[in-house]
């Protein structure tokens, strides 16, 4: 009995060696690239396709994440530790400028060229939504400025005769602007700008307003999950002046997320610093990607190969010929 | 009165386990406690108890620990609960009892005293003492004067609104005693109460309990593992060992007539001479004479007898005193009455009188001490060496 | 075959996860009467507690904790330790702050105290509740925090109420722990006693079990302040004024030193909470002794 049992465990060590140590050391030198991984949904997607191209395209890289909040992963890139950020909301980042002009992060390419961000509202609240039996709310709010005549819509249950405004998140540049905005357009007179302290705890008050069909305003920007997802109008505003914008006077540019990458990273991996400069997806064609990753239940890497079979072309953009080829085929 | 019965324990059993019948059958068939608890789990606390308290006496229940002492005492008010058996309390069987019931037994008819006392720490002395009548809303005003007077009785006054903490073990013990005498109960009973109390705390304790039970006529169960306390203080003691009772019986005739080897032993452990009295060693003298018996018959008696002193006794058997031979002899020669020559000095005992009263006389006298009754007649000597072969 | 002795089998995994996000998001809808209800309450009675706060200057503040600090150490020098402490964090610029954690965090406790001392009491009682609460306690106590701060936000919204909730769930269960350990192991003589002077089960429970278990009561109640500031940072996530959000306010910015400072206010708060409660765990216990 206890000898079948010894034999059985050196049996079932014997075929897990062999099994798994034939994959391993063929390859010369391979170099593992480390991307941030903040936390969000449109940049775990990002990650994911490049980490697909990454490891089917090319041959001596490996591929990971650092997960971590944010500036977190900030300081570690400008340390070395971490080589790249997909997805970076660089106008959030305060010391950004600073940064680059030291060479402690190197500005790679633009991801998503027109992100946008500003005060949000559901559809429903203007428009109504009769498959749910939601009366319009607001049905002239179109701008931002019009918001000041419905703070009753809005109703801050903590101080009910105020609105609740919901802000950006603490730190962010946005967040600044935004407030400046509050004050400026003088919602701040009938509404309470509440900050909530984390991305997932803002979208959680906007799931679940819209769950319920109540009104709710707020920061939110695009590309995200709940912007491909939900109904969603961005509030008009003043059109963007580069000077007035950071009084918050004005709208908020099309933002660019960037690629950016550690000081070390070209001379580390040359070759795929030309896939990341080329490396470009769109707000609209991610916030697709993204509800399907929400509507489907897939993991950010089905939604990766998802992605890279539905907009193909792009792989010819991004890629030398031969190399895209070599992802098609790990596609299929 | 006396021998009014107050509570009547019978056949108690209490079993701790799952297995219960399967375990009831095995003592049945005679297997000892262990065995029935390796084979089934079960733990037998107590088989088939049964025994009587009357009114008045001090029950003592004596054993080592896990005898089942301290589970039997609990099944007097209830706190534990016999698997199978009756326990009458003034003829009502307490199993019977309706949660209200049961409440006023407690609250009125039996108290009860904790060997590491079970004084609330919360509480000032006064407020431990006046617990039982708190909790059967008894006016502030009146069970603050009960309890000062318990408080007094105990000796602790002044101490009315200390805390527990501030006391020592003793004081603790009288705290604990006050508190039940306080419900003015039938019964007190006593789980270990001096344990727990150094040697010399403790012979105060129990003289103070003495006193105090004579004094209120209080029964009490009282549970000890301490064979000396358990005679100084028993009018009925009874031995137990693994949840049975072996022997009930008054301390001197326990003492007399272990009922076996296991209680002889038991016994060894004890100061005999504080539970043997003078009745228990005397003998007949064999050599009695009278005042007025002519000498040469006093000497005829003692040399018959092959003794060296008699014992003088008066027509009504009353004792005058010791006459030796040599004085006998004399008187004869003399020819003077004996009468002169007696010695009138000399010690008696009663036959009540413990042996361990008796000892610093029977080294002193130069005779054999004389037993008399209340009429100082002569009922019968001890000797010495009778004294010490007792211990 | 070989997938199947190195990785864990695929068709063996399920997701139970969209079930539950559809059936809080269901349950969120249906109930929302008795939920806003809740809300209203809760929100009503931080405010009370923040309005009782704030009406009391601040120089009265300082003055009550330095002689409570006092009184309860017996040392004049620890009074003034904490006055000097709390003036600190005046000059950080952080009192309101302050006094909107200390809100959150009282009302939290009197929650927790409101709902785990019966609770207590019923484990401690009641065996078949014990073996129903204990393992839900466990896993309070062992979940992490962020997996029941999202629905949270869904069933009662952002700021003070999820706030409170999430603090509460954390942070009750010392309170009921503490509290039904320190009836269970009320020296079982005392009980005895008790019983054996004809107490009702409610007479032993009033009169000697809990002041009996009071000094383990205290201690709970302790653990439950403390549990309860250090919920603050995570609190902010979901909205909740007060130090907390300075901190995630400072951080998010790579400013240190900045999150230092509402850092060091919060363990101010906490280490005068803490002694000033355990200085009253001590005394009871020396009463008791």
């Amino acid at each position: 009995m206890k000898r079948s049992i010894v034999l059985m465990l050196a049996l079932a060590f014997c075929i897990t060696t062999v099994l798994g140590g034939c994959s391993g050391n063929e390859k010369a030198e391979i170099k593992t690239i480390t991307v941030t991984n903040n936390g969000w949904d449109s940049q775990m997607l990002h990650n994911e396709i490049a980490k697909f191209i990454v490891l089917n395209g090319y041959e001596n890289y490996d591929f990971q994440t650092s997960t971590g909040s944010s500036t977190m992963n900030w300081q570690a890139m400008i340390a070395g530790d971490v080589d790249l950020d997909i997805e970076s909301w660089t106008d959030n980042v305060a010391t950004y400028p600073e940064d680059v002009a030291n060479g402690d992060i190197v500005d790679v390419g633009v991801l998503v060229p027109d992100s946008a961000q500003g005060l949000y509202v559901p559809r429903y609240v203007i428009e109504g939504d009769p498959e749910r039996g939601i009366e319009p709310m607001a049905p002239d709010l179109k701008t931002v400025e019009d918001l000041k005549k419905y703070p009753h819509i809005f109703p801050d249950d903590e101080e009910p005769e105020k609105g609740r405004l919901y802000g950006s998140l603490p730190g962010w540049m946005a967040d600044e602007i935004l407030y400046k905005k509050y004050e400026y357009y003088g919602l701040n007179e009938s509404y309470n700008y509440v900050r909530l302290g984390s991305e997932a705890a803002l979208f959680a008050s906007l799931a679940s307003a819209y769950n319920l069909g109540d009104p709710w305003v707020g920061y939110c920007y695009e590309p995200t999950w709940i912007t491909g997802k939900l109904d969603l109008v961005l509030l008009e505003d003043a059109p963007y002046d580069p000077d007035l914008y950071l009084e918050g006077k004005c709208e908020f540019p099309k933002q660019e997320l960037k690629i950016v990458s550690s000081s070390k990273f070209a001379e580390k991996a040359p070759d795929l610093l030309e896939f990341f400069k080329k490396y470009k997806t769109g707000s609209q064609l991610i916030s697709e990607a993204l509800a399907y990753l929400d509507e489907t239940g897939a993991t950010h890497e089905e939604a990766a190969k998802w992605f890279l079979k539905e907009y193909d072309y792009l792989l010819d953009e991004w890629l030398p010929a031969e190399r895209a080829e070599k992802v098609r085929e790990a596609l299929n | 009165m006396k021998d009014e019965v107050i509570i009547k324990v019978e056949n108690v059993t209490k079993l701790y386990g799952i297995n219960k019948s399967e375990a009831i059958k095995l003592m049945k068939e005679g297997a000892d406690k262990d065995t029935v608890y390796k084979k089934t789990g079960v733990t037998v606390a107590l088989w088939d108890v049964s025994f009587e308290v009357k009114k008045g006496e001090v029950f003592v229940i004596i054993g080592l620990s896990g005898s089942g002492k301290s589970t039997i005492i609990r099944c007097l008010n209830k706190l534990n609960r016999p698997t199978s058996g009756k326990i009458y309390f003034q003829n009502n069987d307490i199993d019977q009892l309706s949660k209200k019931e049961l409440l006023d037994l407690r609250r009125n008819k039996i108290s009860m005293v904790f060997q590491n006392f079970g004084l609330m720490s919360h509480r000032t002395v006064m407020e431990n003492v006046a617990y039982g009548l708190e909790v059967k809303k008894v006016s502030k005003e009146e069970r603050e004067k009960k309890a000062k007077e318990m408080i007094s009785l105990v000796g602790l006054e002044g101490w009315e609104h200390q805390p527990i903490s501030s006391l020592s073990g003793g004081m603790k013990q009288r705290v604990g005693l006050a508190r039940a005498l306080a419900n003015d109960p039938e019964v007190l009973l006593m789980d270990e109460p001096f344990s727990a109390l150094d040697p010399l705390v403790k012979r105060d304790m129990q003289f103070e309990l003495l006193s105090i039970q004579r004094k209120l006529q209080k029964t009490v169960v009282f549970i000890t593992h301490d064979i000396n306390e358990a005679f100084k203080l028993g009018d009925t003691v009874a031995i137990m060992r693994d949840g049975r009772i072996i022997q009930i019986d008054t301390p001197q005739d326990m003492a007399l007539n272990p009922a076996d080897e296991y209680v002889a032993k038991f016994i060894d452990g004890a100061d005999k001479s504080k539970v043997l009295s003078a009745k228990h060693v005397m003998i007949t003298p064999r050599c009695m004479v009278r005042e007025k018996d002519a000498p040469i018959h006093v000497i005829e008696e003692l040399s018959r007898n092959d003794v060296s002193t008699a014992y003088v006794v008066d027509d009504s058997m009353k004792l005058l005193g010791v006459i030796s031979i040599d004085n006998a002899i004399r008187a004869r020669k003399e020819n003077i009455p004996i009468s002169d020559f007696i010695d009138r000095d000399i010690y008696t005992i009663r036959r009540d009188t413990l042996i361990v009263d008796m000892l610093q006389l029977t080294a002193k006298s130069k005779y054999p001490i004389a037993v008399v009754d209340e009429k100082n007649r002569l009922k019968g000597i001890v000797s010495k060496s009778a004294v010490l072969s007792s211990l | 075959m070989k997938d199947y002795l190195l990785h864990f089998p695929k068709e063996w995994q399920f997701d139970v996860g969209d079930t539950i996000d559809l059936w809080i998001k269901t349950f969120s809808r249906e109930n929302r009467e008795i939920l806003t209800a809740i809300r209203n309450f809760v929100i009503a009675s931080i405010k009370g507690i923040n309005w009782l706060l704030a009406i009391i200057p601040w120089w009265l503040l300082i003055i009550i904790v330095m002689i409570l600090g006092w009184r309860i150490s017996g040392r004049k020098r620890v009074g003034l330790l904490y006055g000097a402490m709390l003036i600190f964090v005046g000059s950080c610029g952080l009192w309101v702050h302050m006094l909107e954690t200390l809100s959150i965090v009282i009302a939290s406790v009197i929650l927790s105290v409101i709902l785990g001392f019966p609770l207590g009491v019923l484990i401690a009682m009641n065996k078949r509740a014990e073996s129903i609460i204990r393992p839900i306690l466990d896993l309070m106590q062992t979940m992490p925090t962020f997996v029941y701060l999202v629905p949270a936000v869904m069933l009662f919204s952002t700021g003070k109420t999820p706030a409170l909730m999430a603090t509460t769930i954390y942070a009750i269960v010392p309170m009921i722990r503490m509290t039904s350990h320190g009836i269970i192991h009320v020296n079982g003589e005392v009980v005895e006693a008790a019983k054996a002077f004809g107490s009702t089960n409610l007479q032993t429970l009033v009169k000697v079990q809990i002041p009996q278990a009071m000094p383990t009561i205290m201690t709970g109640l302790n653990q439950t302040i403390m549990m309860a500031m250090s919920m603050v940072v995570t609190c902010a996530l979901i909205g909740a004024q007060g130090l907390g959000m300075e901190i995630l306010l400072a951080t998010n910015r790579t400013e240190m030193g900045k999150a230092l400072m509402p850092g060091i206010c919060i363990v101010i708060v906490a280490i005068i909470l803490d002694r000033l409660t355990q200085g009253l765990v001590k005394r009871k216990e020396a009463e008791q002794q």
